[in-house]
Parts: C-alpha cells; structure tokens; sequence
C-alpha cells in the first residue's frame, strides 16, 4: 500500500508542465528518498501529492484511495502530513499554539488533543520548556524540531518531508536524521527530499533520482549507493 | 483662541467623549479592514458600504419595525455578517482564482466596483432622505462638572465590548487561531488541515459585521442615506495607514487617536482643513514610515 | 496567458494591412463627420465627452496598463490642470491658450514630486498614496474659497479666438475640433512612447521591480517619466476640459474619487495595456449613459457592475474581445 505515484503529468501553468511523467511508489513504514537536481521537480511533485497542484494527468493513490482531486486541507485528514520546503512555524504564535494548530483538525476532541500534546512534549522537552515562547523567537534547530513536532500531532500515516535539514548547522542536521531516523523506527510511512544526499541515503529503504520532471534512476539503498557517483556527476 | 479653555473640564470632557465615540468609529470601522487586508490581502475600497447597509438595517428594526435598539444593532452585525460572506464568496473569492500577481490591486480594482453598485442601489431603494433617530437612549449623567449622555456612553461600552469580544476570539478560539495561522503563513496552515478558502469568507464576514454594526451603532449621529459610508471609510482607511497595514491593535489606536485629534482641532479649523491634515499625515507617513507609526512596537499582528 | 490560435490569423483578409488602415480612417472620418453631419448640441457634447474621458483614460493607462503604477488620485490631478488654467486667467489675465501650458506644467509638477514620494512603494501602496495626494489637492481647493471660490463654483472664460476660430461656448463644434486635434496629438505620443524604450522600461516596472533592478535598468528613472509625462498630459486636458466646461468646483463628482473611478473603469473596461481601448470604452460607456439617462442611478449600477464583469471575467477588457471585432 503506501503511497502511490502513476504516470503524474503537472506544472504551474497548463503550457509548461514541470513533471513529465513520474512513478513513484513510497511502501509502508518505510523511508523513501528522492534526489535529484536544483528545479528537477522534486518540490513540485511533493505539491501535487498533496494537491496544491492539480495533475494533468495520472494518478496519487494514498493506501489504494485516489487523492489528487482533494486539497490541501484534506490531506492530514487521509493521514498524510507534509513539511514544506523553508520555514513553516507561524512566527507570531506560541509553541504551544502551534503545536495545537497541528492538532487542528480535531480541535472538538479536547482529550485526544491534550494526550496529543503529552506525547509531543515527552518527545521534545525543549518544546515544553519553551511552550509559551512565541515561535518566531526560537532557533532554527529549534523552529525545525516544532515543525516536525507538529506533523505528529494527529498522529499520521504518512509523512512528505521536503528539505528538513537546508539551512541548519551541521550539528543541527544530525539532530532532525536522527528525529527522522526515529520516526522510521516508529513505521511511519516516509516520502523524503534533501540535498544532503549522503545523510539521506543512509536512513533510505528506497531511492529514486528525478531528473527535468522525469525518473531517472531507482532503486534500494544498497544498488543506488554504488550508482551514486555517477548519480551526482550527472547533476553538474 | 484662548486655550484655557481646553482645560475647562466639562469642555474637556465634552472633547474627550466627542473623540473617543469619533475614534470608536473609526476603530470598528479600521479594526475590519485591516484585519480583511491582513489576512486577505485585501484592500476593500467598499467598507463604508457595508456601514451604510448597517444603518439602513438599523433603521429598518428600530424605527420600521419599532423593535428595541440592542435587536436592532444585533441584527445590523449579523446581516452584514451573512452580507460580507455573500460577497466574498462570490466575487472576491471568484477573483482570487483569476488574479495572479497582481491580485492586491485587482481586488483593491474589484471593491471600488462593489462600492459605485452598492452605492447606487441605496439611492435607488432608498431616495437621498436621511434616516435616522435623534437618540437610542435619553438621558445625561452628570457627574460634578461632567456632563456626558447615555446615548454616548452606550456606544462607547457597546464598541469596547465588541473591540474585547474580538480580541478574545482572536487570541483564544481555535477559529481565531486558524485565522492568524492563515495570515501568518496560509501554505503551511493548509497542511494542517485548515480551508483556507473558509478562513478568508469568515474573515470578511467579521469585518463586515464589524462595518455594519458600527453603522447600526451610531445611527443618531450619522443618519443613514447613500452615501454616508464616504467619511468613515476614509478616515478608517488612513487610520489603518497610519497604524500600519494589516496591524490590527495599530489601526485601532491610530483610530482613537485620530478621534480625538480631530475633536480637539476642531476648535481651531474647519473640518475642510482638518481633511486636509489628514490626508497629509498619511501622505508623509506613507513616504517616510510606509509600515505605520507602530510597527517597531511588539504589538501582535493578528 | 491564453495562446493565440494561429490559424486565421494572417489568412483573414478583414485583418490585412490595407484593410486596416481602411478601417482606421473609416473611424476617423466618423469622428470629424458625425457631430457636423447631425448637427445636434447634445449628440457633440456626447462626443466630446466621450473623446475628452477616453483620452483621460488612455492616460491613466499608461501609468496603470504600461508601468503597473496606479495613480488613484488622478481626479485631483486634472483639477490641478483645471484650476491652475482657470485661476490664471481670473486672476493673473494669463491667456487660456497659454493655460493649457501651464496647467500641464503645474500638474507634471505635482506628478514629478508625487513620483519621487512614492518611489520606494509599490502596487497598492501607490494607489493609497496618490489616493490622499488627491483628496488633499481637492480638500486645500475647497477649502480656500477667497482664491478659488471653493464649492460656489470658479467661472471659466471661454477660449479666446485663434486663428480666426470663434471658441465662444455657444460653439461647441469648434471645441470638438480642438479636442479632436489636442486628444489625436495626445494619442500618437502616447503610442510613440510605449513603443520606444520607454515602454519597454515600463513594462519592466510593472513586471518586477526587483528583476528590473537587478538588470541594470534604473527603474527609479522611468517610474519619474511615467509619472511626470502622464500627469503633464492630465494637466493639459484638465485645462482643457475647464475651458469647456465654465464652471468649476471641487466636487467629489468632478474632481475626487468618483470621477477617478469613472476614468479607471473606462481604462478597464477598454483593457489594460491597451491605449486605443480606452477610446473605444469611453464611447461605450458614455453612450450606455446617456442611452440609460433615464434611469437615473441605475446608470452608475451598470458602470460598477461592468468594472466587476471586467475585473472577474473579461479581464483583458474589450482588446480581449478585438479578434472578433476588428
Ligand atoms: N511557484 C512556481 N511557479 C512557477 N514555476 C515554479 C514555481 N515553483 C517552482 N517552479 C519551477 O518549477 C521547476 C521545478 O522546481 P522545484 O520543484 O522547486 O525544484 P526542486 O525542488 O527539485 O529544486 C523549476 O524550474 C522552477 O523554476
Ligand atoms: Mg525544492
């Protein structure tokens, strides 16, 4: 099951499609990377999964149901929480508050929110200490681990990460994998794009390289490793 | 001019409460639009309309019907509420999935529009006369040499309540939440599930029901007719300027200040020149504090 | 953008060269011919009105189609053009004639310091600056009656006689034919110019500052052009429209917001970008107006509901529309 990508066809406008075709398949409970080059696609096809974009063609299946005629907002509703590329904390609101807008979608529940916030803060103690601050004050490492924090926070089944770690110091990239690395322990379902290609590479069931909007490569961890050098000659 | 007259305390107060129920005006009036701009990106020329509309359901309920004046407000916020969301969805809403780049203008292009057709179908509906009453409530406190009518208390407590009211929703409901999570980055609110298409027609909703339950409000002292929404939204509008664009608490105190500016000046100018100075102040502040009087301030942007 | 289709469009013999200069002097012609030919005060006025607000239009159309600089303070601009050709004659015996020279001039001057004002806004910021640079120009005029007898309204001399034409007011054709040559002038300088690099610089502004910056162009430059030379053409037709008139007054309905509006819609509804479509707009909605005279209020209902069709569904205006008419 998983997440399924069949033959997308989509773009920002209708003349110029970016992604020309491109199969995908990120299996449960397991870490999928996608590499590839400066404007390949790879955050484009992350926004057609999740429907800010409307393919052309072809189909997104999340766990056999098809999702791309749904929007965005309905998406943690499937089951499918989705980091975006750059910064995604609402500045001006508290941890706490962000956290709680993670939770968003069942505000009526206040016990499964309340439990929700527990479990996140056991997770994270900085956020504890810090739940009152105002988000925009935090440090970047700190911004990032609220914004990983909050896709859990309805506890989802599959989560699309699009650059967690550009911009950070390289003690701050080791923390988000290692976030990342336990969030495969815990089977979540992981559709994941960086450019730190050989961290990536290390926590990856499965890899595929997208090149101009197509596939180009794919493969287990094990195979791609030994293609990667050729992989990342191609890019320059 | 003698200035020891402005420390005459019954024309102090008299001043003061002349301000303060000017710059509630202005403030209900600014506290919509520039939480519809904040949010929305949207610049609506239109406002005052909707305080028009406010005053004629006003009038409608009080006078027409004969019904209590509290009915009569509470009807003004809630239709203009449906009203504004009418609106948005159908139009702003409709733009939004046309305009590119250029949307703020456009939209800013598609108020004015809503503005000469609302206009214009009051005058149609309704003829030129003034509608209003002489006062909701009669009656004066006097309290040692001050001298203030109920009438202008009422509106005073009526918009603090509604300014908190507001306030508390922002800051505490979930709805508010979502709403300043939209404004503060409507992509990434939409991954958690917030409609971020609800958001905006909620949005101007409330604005509305805020432009048309300050018309309902100050029925006595500015009758409905066409075009009585042209002050208000003026003067809200560089209120908003001055406050900053989409800062609501800055537009809000811009609006008081700018109440009781105007109450005091006018023992010395004509309300032609205090137009003027206005539109001056907005000019200057717009060339040389384009984010407003208040932006280094930790206020929050709701 | 919508692509063009390429079929039928260089076939189409209605869309050769010749046909079109045929087509184009076809216009004209109705233009100097019509109002002699029906010889009726109210159908030139019409035409007057029509030619004199398309122009204004196409104006307007430079700074807000060409440059993405909307000057939503243009009415107060006009009468900046107006008031300073008409208080030049009444109290400085300053000939009308010479008024439509100084009127452009003062107005290109308001234009100038409004332009370098509003050099660091952009789009709406823009719009809200000029918007109270012209509530101001039209509140100081109100508000100074010993000078420009405020709302009493200002008494306008006609035009002097030139060239042996009698401009007395009782002439309207020989107005018509000052418009015609004056608004003409105006026109192939506006369509020189958004050819020439200007436009191009324009068009840069409008696209994106940043990107236009960073290539070089000194868009500052050019947003003062743009500014200036729009404003100096507005100067010149608010004189020439006080002339025509007699009678000016500050009025939200002359000079404020509504005629502004009344000018923007035309510029919209004729399509942004696109300087002859004001003409053809103004005539539109002029005659829509007149047409629907009758129906008092409901005319201004019909203008803002046409500015919302245009802004929602037609929103290239009527040059969205020109394959099918032209
Ligand atoms: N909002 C947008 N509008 C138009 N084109 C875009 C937009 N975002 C990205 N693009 C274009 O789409 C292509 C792919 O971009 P993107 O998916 O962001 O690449 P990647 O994430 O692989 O670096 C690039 O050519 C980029 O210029
Ligand atoms: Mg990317």
């Amino acid at each position: 099951m998983g997440l399924e990508v069949k033959n997308i066809v989509a773009g920002y406008t209708r003349e110029v499609p970016i992604l020309n075709g491109v199969n995908l398949t990120a299996q449960d409970g397991r870490v999928t990377v996608i590499l590839g080059p400066n404007g390949a696609g790879k955050s484009t096809l992350l926004k057609t999964i999740y429907g800010y974009l409307t393919p052309q063609e072809g189909e997104v299946l999340h766990d056999g149901k098809r999702i791309q005629d749904l929007k965005p907002n309905q998406m943690l509703g499937e089951g499918i929480a989705y980091l975006l590329q750059g910064h995604s904390v609402f500045p001006r609101m508290t941890v706490e508050e962000n956290l709680e807008l993670g939770g968003w979608i069942m505000r009526g529940d206040q016990k499964r929110m309340q439990t929700a916030l527990d479990f996140v803060y056991a997770r994270f103690p900085r956020l504890r200490e810090k739940r009152s601050f105002l988000a925009g004050i935090l440090s970047g490492g700190e911004q990032r681990m609220l914004e990983i924090a909050r896709l859990t926070m309805t506890g989802p089944r599959t989560i699309l990460l699009d650059e967690p770690s550009v911009g950070l110091m390289p003690s701050l990239v080791d923390e988000v994998y290692e976030e990342i690395s336990k969030l495969k322990d815990e089977r979540y379902t992981i559709l994941m794009v960086d450019q730190n290609v050989r961290k990536s590479m290390s926590i990856a069931d499965y890899v595929y390289a997208l090149a101009l909007g197509e596939n180009r490569y794919e493969g287990p961890r094990e195979e791609m490793e030994k293609k990667l050098d050729d992989i990342v000659r191609e890019w320059i | 001019m003698d200035f020891s007259l402005l420390l005459d305390p019954y024309i102090l107060t008299e001043v003061l409460v002349q301000g303060f129920v000017r710059g509630a005006m202005y403030a209900l009036m600014a506290a919509g639009l520039s939480l519809i701009f904040g949010i929305m990106g949207v610049k609506n020329f239109g406002h005052g309309e909707l305080f028009m509309l406010g005053a004629y359901a006003m009038f409608f309920v009080t006078v027409v019907l004969g019904w209590p004046w509290p009915v009569g407000i509470a009807v003004a916020a809630v239709a203009l509420f449906i009203f504004g969301m009418l609106l948005e969805r159908t139009l702003i809403d409709t733009l939004r999935r046309k305009a590119g780049r250029d949307w703020v203008l456009d939209a800013f292009i598609l108020t004015i529009g809503i503005l000469v057709v609302l206009q214009n179908l009051a005058l149609i509906l309704f003829g030129t006369s003034r509608r209003g009453v002489t006062s909701l409530i009669d009656g004066v406190l006097v309290w040692g040499p001050v001298i203030v009518s109920y009438e202008r208390l009422m509106i005073l407590g009526v918009a603090s309540l509604v300014g908190l009211s507001l306030w508390a929703f922002i800051r505490f409901s979930s709805l508010g939440k979502a709403i300043r999570a939209a404004s503060q980055n409507p992509e990434a609110a939409q991954t958690l599930g917030i409609d971020i298409r609800l958001i905006y027609t909620v949005t101007f909703g409330i604005g509305a029901a805020l432009a048309g339950l300050a018309g309902g409000l100050l029925i006595s002292i500015y009758p409905a007719h066409p075009t009585v929404g042209f002050e208000p939204v003026i003067k809200s509008l560089a209120c908003v300027i001055l406050g900053g664009l989409g800062n609501v608490p800055g537009a809000i105190l811009a609006a008081l200040l700018l109440g009781v500016i105007e109450a005091y000046s006018a023992f010395f100018m004509s309300a032609g020149w205090q137009n003027v100075i206005t539109a001056g102040l907005v000019v200057l502040i717009l060339i040389v504090r384009p984010s407003g009087l208040f932006s280094s301030s930790k206020v929050e942007r709701a | 953008m919508t692509a063009i289709p390429a079929r039928a469009r260089d076939a189409n013999p209605w869309r050769s060269t010749p046909v079109r200069v045929l087509k184009v002097l076809f216009l004209i012609g109705l233009l100097i011919f019509i109002p002699p030919l029906i010889d009726n005060p109210y159908i030139t006025r019409i035409f007057i009105s029509a030619v004199m607000l398309g122009v204004m239009a196409a104006i307007f159309d430079l700074m807000i189609g060409y440059a993405g600089l909307i000057n939503f303070g243009y009415a107060g601009f006009l009468a900046v053009g107006a008031y300073t050709s008409a208080l030049g004659t009444f109290h400085f015996q300053v000939s009308p004639w010479a008024g439509l020279l100084t009127g452009g001039l003062a107005t290109a001057l308001i234009g100038l310091a409004t332009g370098v004002i509003s050099l660091r806004l952009r789009g709406l910021y823009v719009a809200l600056l000029t918007f109270f640079v012209g509530e101001s120009i039209r509140f100081a005029l109100s508000n100074s009656p010993e000078f420009t007898r405020g709302m009493l309204g200002l008494s306008v001399r006609p035009l002097p006689e030139l060239l042996g034409f009698d401009f007395s007011r009782g002439n309207i054709l020989a107005y018509y034919y000052l418009l015609l040559l004056l608004g003409g002038a105006i026109m192939l300088l506006l369509t020189w110019l958004v050819r020439s690099r200007f436009g191009l610089a324009f068009e840069a502004i409008r696209e994106d500052q940043l990107a236009t910056q960073s290539l070089g162009l000194n868009t500052t430059k050019y947003k003062l052009y743009n500014f200036t030379i729009a404003s100096f053409l507005a100067g010149v037709m608010g004189a020439f429209y006080a002339s025509y008139l007699g009678i000016l007054s500050p009025s939200p309905e002359e000079f404020g917001v509504y005629r502004t509006v009344e000018i923007l819609t035309i510029t919209y509804v004729g399509g942004r970008g696109t300087l002859w479509g004001s003409i053809f707009a103004a005539f539109l909605l002029i005659g829509l107006q007149e047409y629907f005279r009758g129906l008092g209020p409901w005319r201004l209902v019909i203008y803002g509901s046409l500015l919302i069709f245009v802004m929602l569904f037609a929103r290239r205006g009527l040059a969205g529309f020109k394959k099918y008419l032209w």
